[in-house]
C-alpha cells in the first residue's frame, strides 16, 4: 500500500481517502479539513499515482520551505521550491531542468512571471495545488492579491485537476474559491472546523500589569508545552525574559523580527522538547508539527476568527484534552485596528506614487521603478498590494486615472473588511453562549452534541488543564563542553 | 561589553589622535572603504576588522560615551580622544579576546561557522543511524559541501564520530584564551537541537556583545589552529581548506585596478569611470596596501619616498597635515601612497 511504503502511515486520517480518491477520479477538489489534520498527504500521495508534475502553491516562503522538507525526510527527493530566495544561478539550473521535479512549489508572486509560467507550460501539469486556499478570497483572512490571478494561470496550464486546501473558510469564502479559480463542477469535501479535544476559554483582565501577572500564573500551573501568541514583537520578547526571569521554566521568544537561522533552531528546539513554552507571534506555526502541545495563550486577540482558529489548532494534535486560553482587557482592539491600517497603503503614499508615474509616462517611462518603494515608505506588503494592480508594460495614461481609485477603493474595503472582522473577534470575547457553537455558528455548521469540556460559558473549569509533569529532560548545569561534545558524537550503545 | 570597550580604548590607543573615533566604528563594522582598510593597517588595528558587524552607532556613541565619562579616555578636538592612564589600566585588566584576527579571517568566519555546524550535525546522525531529520543550514551549498566531505574521507562512517570528536578536543581543549563552551554548546546533533547565540550568552551569563566577541574569537583560533596543522585534523581541515580568503580589494577598487593594468592614467580612468580623481587615487592608496608587488615610484619619486618615511618616523606622526607641513613639496595622495605602502613593515 503506497500509504505504507511512502509515509509510513497505517491508516488515513478523516477526509484524507475521500480528497485523494476524488482527486485520483480527475475531479476538481476543495477540501476543507482542520487544521493538523494532514491536508499535506492529500496531494504527497498522488504524486506516487499520477503521471505529471504536482505544482504547489504556498503563500508563505517559511511554509514552503517546511513542506520541502517534510516531503524529503519521507525519502522524496524530487522536490523543489521555486521562490526569491533561490539565486539567479539556482533558478536558472533549476529551472532548465525542472521536469525531473515532481514536487514543484512555487509562490503566487513567482506564478506571475511570464518566464516562469513558459516553462511551466511545457511540462505536464496532472495536479495544481492551491494550499492555504483562503488566501484567494477577499473576505478570507489573509487575502493576496497575487492569489486572485491563479484561474488565469490555470487556464494557461491547460486548465489542470485542481485541489485547494483550506482549514478555515466560512461558505463565503469557499464559493470566493470556486468561482475566483474558475472551477466549473467541483467536489466540496468539508468537515467540521471544530476541534473537540480543545477547550475554549477567555478570560477578562483590567489591565496591562495583571495580564502579565496572569499569564505568569496559568504558565506556573498549566500542562507544558505551550505556545503564548502575541501581535507584537516586542511584547513577545519582554514576556520571554519575565518568565525566564521569574520560572526556572526554558522559554524562548519566536518572531519575524529574528534571524532565520535562530529561528530555525527555536522552532526544533521546541519540537524536540527542550522548551516547555514559546512566545511568539502569528510567524510561528504554520508547519510546525508537534504532537504534545497542551496549551494555547491569547496575549492580545487575534484580528479574527479564523486566524484564532488556526492558532489554537496547533493545540492537541495527539487527540489529547488542550486549552486555549484567550485573555482580553478592554481596549485591546486597538492594536489590530493599528496592525490593520498599517498594512495597507495611505492614500497620501498612493498620491505621491501616482504624481510620479504622472511624470514618468509623459517622458515614456513604463515600468514601475522598484525604487519607489523605499522612497514612498511603502513596507513589503504595502508594495505588494500596489504591485499587484500594475500590469507590465505599465497601463496607458487614460487608465491610469482610474486605475488610482480602483486601487483606492480597494484599500477602503479591505479595510471595512478588517475592521468587520475585528469586531466579529470582539463579539466573539463578549459572548454570552457557548463559544464553540457561536464558531460554528461562523462557519454555518450547528453543534450536534454537547461535548464534557467545552468552554468557559459552558462551566469548562480551567484546573483541568493544571498538571506538573515535565517534559523533557531538563538541561543539566553540571554537562561540561566535553560531555556534550561526547553525546552528540559518540554512541556509546555502538561500543559496547 | 568589557571585551568591546577594551576592543575600542586599544584602538584609541593605537590610532592615538590621528582619525576620529567613527573610523573605529567602520573597523568594527568591517566596512570595506578604502579609508578604513588603511586606517586597519595604517595603525596595526587590523585584527579588529569586521570582528562586530552588527555594532550600531548608536550603541557605539553611548559606549565612547561612557568611557568618556569614566575618565578612561580624555577628549582632545571633537570626535578626537587619547586614552588615559586609567584606561591604560582598564586594558590590563580586560584584556582582549587574544586570537581575533579580523582582517585575515573575518571573511571566511561565517562559511567555516556555517560548515562546522552542518558537518557536525550530519556526522552524529550519521553515527546514530537516523536518516530523517532537519538540516539546520538552509544555504544549499553547505550542503554539497558536507555531501563531498564524506564522499572524500576514508574514514569509515563508523568511525567518523570518535574521529571529529577527537579532533576538535585536540584543537580546543587546554588553550589560552579561548572558552570552548561560547562554541559547543551550539552544535545539534542527534535529537539535540544546539542553543541559539543568545541562550549561550544566557547560560554562559555573558552579555550579547563579549558573547559575539568570544564567539568570532575561538572562530579564529580554530580557523588559524586547523589551517596551520591540517595533518592532525583530517576532517576539520575539510572546512578551511579550499576557502580562499576573498580577494582583499573593493570592488569599485577592483575595477580602478583592471583599468590601471590596461595602462591608464588616473585622470583618464577617473573619467572612464566618472568618478572623481580623488576617488581613484583611493583606489590607488588601497592598492598600495594589498598588491604586494605593486609600485609607487611613478607616482613619488625615490627621494620623496625616503623623505617622507623619515619625517614619519621622526615624528612619531601618521597625520598627512603634520608632515605635508614638513616637507611643503608633497601632495597628501603621495604622502598616503608612501604610508599604505611601507607604512606598517618601518613601525611594527
Ligand atoms: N494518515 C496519517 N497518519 C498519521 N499521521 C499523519 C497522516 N497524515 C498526515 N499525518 C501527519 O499529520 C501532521 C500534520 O500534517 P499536515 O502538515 O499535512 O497538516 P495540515 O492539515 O496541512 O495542517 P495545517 O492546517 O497546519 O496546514 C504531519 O506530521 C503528518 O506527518
Ligand atoms: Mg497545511
Ligand atoms: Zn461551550
Amino acid at each position: 500500500m503506497l500509504l505504507k511504503k511512502h509515509f509510513g502511515y497505517h491508516t488515513f486520517k478523516t477526509g484524507q481517502k475521500e480528497v485523494i480518491s476524488s482527486i485520483l477520479s480527475g475531479n476538481h477538489t476543495l477540501a476543507m479539513l482542520p487544521t493538523g489534520t494532514g491536508k499535506s498527504l492529500c496531494y504527497q500521495l498522488p504524486g506516487y499515482v499520477l503521471e505529471g508534475h504536482i505544482l504547489i502553491i504556498s503563500p508563505l516562503l517559511s511554509l514552503m520551505q517546511d513542506q520541502v522538507e517534510q516531503l524529503k525526510k519521507f525519502g522524496e527527493k524530487r522536490v523543489i521550491a521555486l521562490n526569491s530566495f533561490l539565486s539567479v544561478e539556482e533558478k536558472r539550473s533549476v529551472l532548465t531542468d525542472l521536469k525531473n521535479y515532481k514536487y514543484i512549489f512555487i509562490s503566487p508572486e513567482m506564478l506571475q512571471l511570464s518566464y516562469i509560467i513558459q516553462r511551466l507550460q511545457r511540462l505536464k501539469i496532472s495536479l495544481f495545488v492551491v494550499d492555504e486556499a483562503h488566501c484567494i478570497s477577499q473576505w478570507g483572512y489573509d487575502f493576496r492579491p497575487d492569489y486572485s490571478k491563479l484561474g488565469e494561470i490555470r487556464k494557461k496550464l491547460n486548465d489542470p485537476v485542481t485541489l485547494a486546501l483550506t482549514a478555515t473558510a466560512t461558505r463565503k469564502v469557499r464559493n470566493d474559491i470556486i468561482k475566483s479559480l474558475e472551477l466549473n463542477e467541483v467536489a466540496k469535501i468539508e468537515s467540521s472546523i471544530d476541534r473537540p479535544n480543545i477547550a475554549l476559554h477567555v478570560e477578562q483582565i483590567s489591565g496591562y500589569q495583571e495580564k502579565e501577572n496572569r499569564v505568569l500564573n496559568l504558565i506556573a500551573k498549566l500542562k507544558k508545552p505551550g505556545i503564548v501568541y502575541f501581535s507584537s514583537k516586542k511584547a513577545a520578547d519582554h514576556m520571554a525574559l519575565v518568565l525566564r526571569k521569574k520560572t526556572n521554566l526554558r522559554v524562548s521568544a519566536y518572531h519575524g523580527g529574528m534571524d532565520s537561522n535562530t529561528r530555525v533552531l527555536i522552532q526544533q528546539q521546541f519540537i524536540h522538547g527542550q522548551l516547555d513554552v514559546i512566545c511568539a507571534t502569528s510567524a510561528f506555526g504554520m508547519g510546525v508539527n508537534k504532537e504534545n502541545i497542551r496549551f494555547i495563550i491569547h496575549y492580545h486577540m487575534p484580528p479574527q476568527i479564523e486566524s484564532y482558529l488556526q492558532e489554537i489548532g496547533r493545540a492537541g494534535r495527539d487527540g489529547k484534552p488542550s486549552v486555549a486560553i484567550l485573555l482580553y482587557t478592554p481596549g485591546d482592539e486597538r492594536l489590530p485596528l493599528q496592525l490593520a491600517e498599517a498594512e495597507l497603503p495611505t492614500n497620501l503614499q498612493i498620491d505621491w506614487l501616482f504624481k510620479i508615474i504622472f511624470q514618468e509616462q509623459i517622458i515614456g517611462k513604463k515600468q514601475l521603478n522598484p525604487e519607489w518603494q523605499e522612497l514612498g515608505g511603502f513596507s513589503e506588503l504595502q508594495w505588494r498590494i500596489v504591485e499587484s494592480f500594475f500590469s507590465e508594460p505599465m497601463q496607458e495614461l487614460d487608465d491610469l486615472l482610474s486605475l488610482k481609485d480602483t486601487i483606492q477603493e480597494f484599500i477602503n474595503e479591505r479595510l471595512e473588511i478588517k475592521k468587520q472582522n475585528i469586531f466579529l473577534m470582539k463579539k466573539f470575547i463578549e459572548s454570552s453562549k457557548c463559544r464553540r457553537e457561536f464558531i460554528l455558528q461562523f462557519f454555518d455548521e450547528t453543534m450536534v452534541n454537547k461535548l464534557h469540556s467545552c468552554c468557559d460559558l459552558c462551566g469548562d473549569d480551567i484546573q483541568a488543564f493544571y498538571g506538573n509533569e515535565v517534559c523533557g529532560q531538563s538541561p543539566s548545569n553540571e554537562e561540561t563542553w566535553k560531555d556534550y561534545l561526547a553525546k552528540i558524537l559518540i554512541n556509546s550503545e555502538l561500543r559496547e | 561589553m568589557q571585551k568591546l570597550v577594551s576592543i575600542i580604548l586599544d584602538c584609541i590607543k593605537n590610532i592615538n589622535n590621528e582619525r576620529t573615533i567613527y573610523s573605529i566604528l567602520h573597523l568594527l563594522n568591517g566596512k570595506k572603504s578604502s579609508q578604513t582598510i588603511q586606517d586597519a593597517h595604517l595603525f596595526s588595528i587590523k585584527k579588529y576588522f569586521g570582528v562586530y558587524e552588527s555594532l550600531t552607532r548608536d550603541s557605539f556613541e553611548r559606549i565612547i560615551d561612557e568611557i568618556a565619562n569614566n575618565q578612561w579616555i580624555k577628549p582632545i578636538e571633537e570626535q578626537r580622544y587619547l586614552l588615559t592612564p586609567s584606561g591604560e589600566s582598564y586594558c590590563k585588566k580586560n584584556p582582549v579576546p587574544p586570537h581575533l584576527n579580523g582582517w585575515k579571517y573575518y571573511s571566511m568566519t561565517k562559511l567555516f561557522w556555517e560548515r562546522l555546524s552542518l558537518f557536525i550535525q550530519v556526522t552524529s546522525n550519521l553515527v546514530y543511524k537516523e536518516t530523517k531529520y532537519i538540516p539546520i543550514q538552509k544555504n544549499k551549498d553547505i550542503h554539497t559541501w558536507v555531501k563531498a566531505c564524506l564522499v572524500g574521507t576514508n574514514i569509515s562512517r563508523q568511525e567518523i564520530g570518535n574521529q571529529i570528536f577527537h579532533e576538535l578536543l585536540e584543537c580546543l581543549d587546554q588553550v589560552d584564551g579561548i572558552q570552548p563552551p561560547v562554541l559547543v554548546f551550539r552544535l545539534t546533533g542527534y535529537q539535540q537541537i544546539g542553543l541559539t547565540a543568545e541562550q549561550t550568552a544566557n547560560k554562559l551569563k555573558m552579555d550579547m556583545i563579549d558573547y559575539q566577541l568570544e564567539f568570532n574569537n575561538i572562530l579564529h583560533y580554530m580557523i588559524k589552529k586547523i589551517s596551520e596543522n591540517e595533518k592532525n585534523f583530517p576532517l576539520l581541515s575539510f572546512a578551511v581548506y579550499d576557502i580562499k580568503k576573498a580577494n582583499d580589494l573593493t570592488n569599485s577598487t577592483k575595477k580602478t585596478w583592471n583599468l590601471y593594468r590596461r595602462g591608464y592614467s588616473i585622470n583618464r580612468i577617473a573619467k572612464e569611470r566618472k568618478l572623481k580623481v580623488s576617488t581613484i587615487e583611493d583606489h590607488f592608496v588601497e592598492i598600495a596596501l594589498n598588491v604586494k608587488n605593486f609600485s609607487i615610484d611613478e607616482y613619488v619619486d625615490k627621494s620623496q619616498q625616503e623623505k617622507i618615511l623619515e619625517v614619519a618616523r621622526q615624528e612619531q606622526t601618521r597625520q598627512l597635515k603634520q608632515i605635508k607641513e614638513m616637507l611643503g613639496s608633497v601632495t597628501y595622495f603621495q604622502i598616503r601612497l608612501v604610508l599604505a605602502k611601507y607604512g606598517e613593515r618601518q613601525w611594527n
